[in-house]
């Protein structure tokens, strides 16, 4: 090998083993987590009196309307607390569970972090979010949360959120549409899967079902899980119950449907779905809310419907996934830490509460009895124009649960089956992969017990 | 031999104050930025992995113990690996084949002296030049089923009975992403090639003229041959840029539906981040590295270099 060949060689090869480099590195180890905070404590000096005590609110309400309400909440109260000031950046839910523990890693967490159930577990034994339990007590004292909206927060001897708004999936559909195909009233599986081959038609899908492996997929399967009686997936000592008759029911009826769905609906998130139903395509969804988009599209209010999730013969009552929101307080430093409870005791007042509610109408649900009462919540002129979905809504939160979260035994390996899609990625050995819906929940429970044993 | 004379120039080339150690001073001083660059942002991910890859860390920002090569062992005899590894086999022969043959096609075509030459040439490459999360949207529109140009198409044309989920599928959602991946970059190739086809002197094709040389004649005696050190070069970079390919796949598939398009560095990523297994995606990583490497290495052997005289004859 000439001299020249042999530096051209060596250069080729560095250039590979750079790019080889650029694209599988991954992120550094991170030194060990300390454990979990017992009580508050100040770790950093308070900073002086005259300087105000800075306070950054992450959270992952991306649409501007929501980020401006957002904002006028944090100027009315940084105007009223001159010692105090609070600021927010927007993230977003794909990225949250990646970057917040890398923040955390890095020291660069944010003081108030916006959190739903399995995300705190994830984030609680890194010993970053600080228990809540005297404002928790506080608050419920003052405004009376709902019984339910604590317990996914209340593990390991502490309350680690405040519960701030609730979000359940409803079945929506237009009124007209039904009344078209002659379709009464929906209560059983039976009576849907009717229906939803009557709504069938050439350009309009009867059923719009995700089946994504990604989170609203997740919550889509437990729809028909609860509605199958199938709720619970942990057995008390921690091990999985998923594969059992009445999840291989929820499968079976969820595959039924998902025939009369659109065929891209395997890339499907909340949007797409939403988006269906505007367009007219999906005669039904399941979803948080359509009404906003329903509206700017130029809906009429009064033929939107929405009802409780069908639900399987055998049961009496139907259920729906409900993902209480709520606020981790992250900051260890005393003074952040009286701040923030400053700034929550503010956004619970029935007032500034009903405000931020509306930050998307008809969309967060309240969680406090006071808060359920808000003038500025019934006021809003969007939930004034559909007043009587969002009455509904109310009613179907009313059976909200949420997986991994039914009972008062909490099992970590909740945040890793939800953070791996595994209710979805068991959909999907069904709907893509052609496996019989009893396969599929064994495959399932197989994946779900290799996490809880890690 | 040398060794005898090196000693005896060696002090009068690098002598203090002199021309040539002022300019190997400058030298490296100048390039010292770069390296140190290099070293941080490259060395140190690069050493940390294989530092991760030996320990036990699932979620970033806990603290992991020394495990040595269980991480190795759980992903050498995990399926999804595999799986994943024969799915960037196929996605890098794919991509290559179809990004080789539109970048040799629109190449020929712009080398061609027509009107709006100029134009075309700035504007093939725009599909190259707009972001990844752009073209991932626009695709999506366009093969979607509710309202998407592709099926609105080919229903009114009656090619197809009802809407085709592009992505609702286990074949067709991996099949787009090729072509979606291929269509935004046999641009960059299409330069590439051009540029080395206008280095071709014309003198060349002037004397294949003479001799009679057909077109196909010319391509394959003339132009081929001439892109020889092109051709070397992007297929062994190419080759590498392809099997790392991320953002496409994961923003219009996220690796599904099934997994069905779950190629290494998704399958890496889905590891880390979404199985919260930080120390088995690093150890699958190095695992990456080595096999590229071992590419890299087998190329180099095999393949006739830009410097291999036969090449030119």
């Amino acid at each position: 090998m000439s001299k020249r060949l042999f530096v051209f060689t060596l250069l080729i090869v560095l250039a590979a083993v750079t790019l080889v480099g650029c694209g599988g590195a991954q992120p550094t180890a991170a030194p060990a987590a300390p454990p979990p905070a017992a009580a508050p404590q100040a770790t950093q000096p308070a900073p002086a009196a005259s300087a105000p005590v800075k306070l950054t609110l992450w959270h992952m309400e991306q649409p501007d309307h929501r980020v401006k309400r957002f904002q006028e909440l944090i100027d009315k109260f940084n105007a009223a607390n001159p010692g105090i000031v609070v600021s927010q950046e927007v993230q977003n839910w794909n990225d949250i569970y990646t970057k917040a523990p890398a923040a955390v890693a890095a020291g660069n967490a944010p003081d108030l972090l916006f959190t739903t159930p399995d995300f705190t577990l994830l984030l609680q034994p890194l010993g970053a979010v600080q228990p809540v339990d005297d404002l928790v007590t506080e608050m419920d004292q003052a405004h009376h949360f709902y019984p339910a909206v604590i317990t996914p927060f209340k593990y390991s001897g502490h309350v680690w959120a405040v519960p701030i708004w609730n979000m359940t999936h409803s079945l929506w559909y237009r009124k007209s549409v039904f009344k078209a195909a002659g379709i009464d009233k929906i209560e059983t599986w039976d009576e849907w899967q009717a229906a939803a081959k009557k709504l069938t038609a050439e350009k309009q899908y009867g059923m719009g079902l995700p089946a994504n492996k990604q989170m609203y997929t997740d919550q889509v399967v437990y729809d028909f899980m609860i509605n199958s009686g199938a709720e619970e997936i942990y057995n008390k000592d921690g091990s999985v119950r998923f594969d059992n008759p009445k999840t291989v029911a929820a499968l079976d009826a969820y595959s039924k449907l998902y025939q009369y769905s659109p065929p891209d609906s395997p890339s499907w998130t909340w949007g797409e779905a939403e988006a269906c139903f505007d367009a007219k395509t999906c005669a039904m969804v399941l979803q948080f809310t359509v009404i906003s988009t329903y509206d700017a599209a130029g809906g009429d209010p009064a033929d939107l419907g929405v009802m409780a999730i069908p639900h399987a013969a055998d049961v009496t009552q139907s259920g729906t996934m409900g993902a209480p929101n709520a606020v981790m307080v992250m900051t260890k430093d005393d003074a952040k830490k009286q701040a923030a409870y400053k700034f929550l005791r503010f956004i619970l007042e029935p007032d500034n509460y009903g405000s931020l509610l509306t930050a998307e109408p008809a969309l967060f649900l309240p969680l406090t009895e006071d808060g359920a009462k808000s003038t500025t919540f019934w006021n809003d002129p969007m939930t004034v124009k559909y007043r009587g979905q969002v009455e509904g809504m109310i009613g179907v939160s009313q059976n909200g649960k949420m997986y991994g979260f039914t009972s008062t035994n909490i099992f970590p390996s909740i945040a890793k089956i939800s953070g791996e899609n595994m209710f979805a990625q068991a959909l999907q050995k069904v709907v893509i992969d052609k496996q019989t819906p009893a396969a599929a929940a064994t495959w399932g429970q197989q994946l779900m017990m290799q996490t809880v044993e890690q | 031999m040398s060794v005898s004379v090196l000693p005896a120039r060696r002090p009068a080339r690098w002598r203090l104050g002199s021309r040539q150690t002022n300019e190997a001073i400058l030298g490296l001083v100048l390039v010292a930025p770069l390296m140190l660059w290099l070293a941080s942002c490259i060395l140190y991910p690069l050493v940390s992995a294989v530092n991760l890859s030996f320990q036990d860390v699932g979620i970033i920002g806990t603290g992991g113990s020394f495990v040595g090569l269980d991480n190795y062992a759980f992903i050498l005899k995990s399926g999804g690996f595999w799986a994943a590894l024969g799915r960037s086999v196929i996605w890098t022969v794919a991509n290559g084949a179809l990004q080789t043959v539109a970048a040799f096609v629109a190449a020929l075509i712009l080398k061609q002296h027509f009107r709006g030459q100029s134009i075309a040439r700035v504007w093939v490459i725009v599909s190259w030049i707009v972001p990844t999360v752009v073209v991932a949207i626009i695709w999506r529109w366009i093969l979607g089923t509710s309202g998407g140009i592709v099926n609105y198409l080919l229903l009114t044309l009656g090619v197809i009975p009802s809407p085709i989920g592009f992505f609702g599928t286990s074949n067709t959602a991996f099949a787009s992403t090729i072509l979606i991946n291929s269509w935004r970059w046999f641009p960059f190739m299409t330069v590439i090639v051009l540029a080395g086809m206008q280095s071709i002197p014309e003198e060349f094709y002037e004397a294949a003229s003479v001799d009679g040389a057909s077109s196909w004649q010319k391509f394959a005696n003339v132009t081929l041959p001439g892109l020889q050190p092109v051709l070397f070069v992007m297929g062994l970079i190419g080759t590498l840029w392809s099997v790392n390919v991320f953002d496409t796949i994961f923003l219009m598939t996220g690796g599904g539906p099934a997994s069905a398009s779950t190629t290494l560095p998704v399958f890496i990523y889905v590891t880390a981040f979404k199985g919260y297994q930080l120390s088995r995606a690093a150890a699958a990583s190095v695992i990456v590295g080595l096999i590229l490497v071992a590419f890299v290495l087998a190329f180099l052997r095999w393949m006739p270099s830009p410097t291999d005289e036969e090449a030119y004859r």
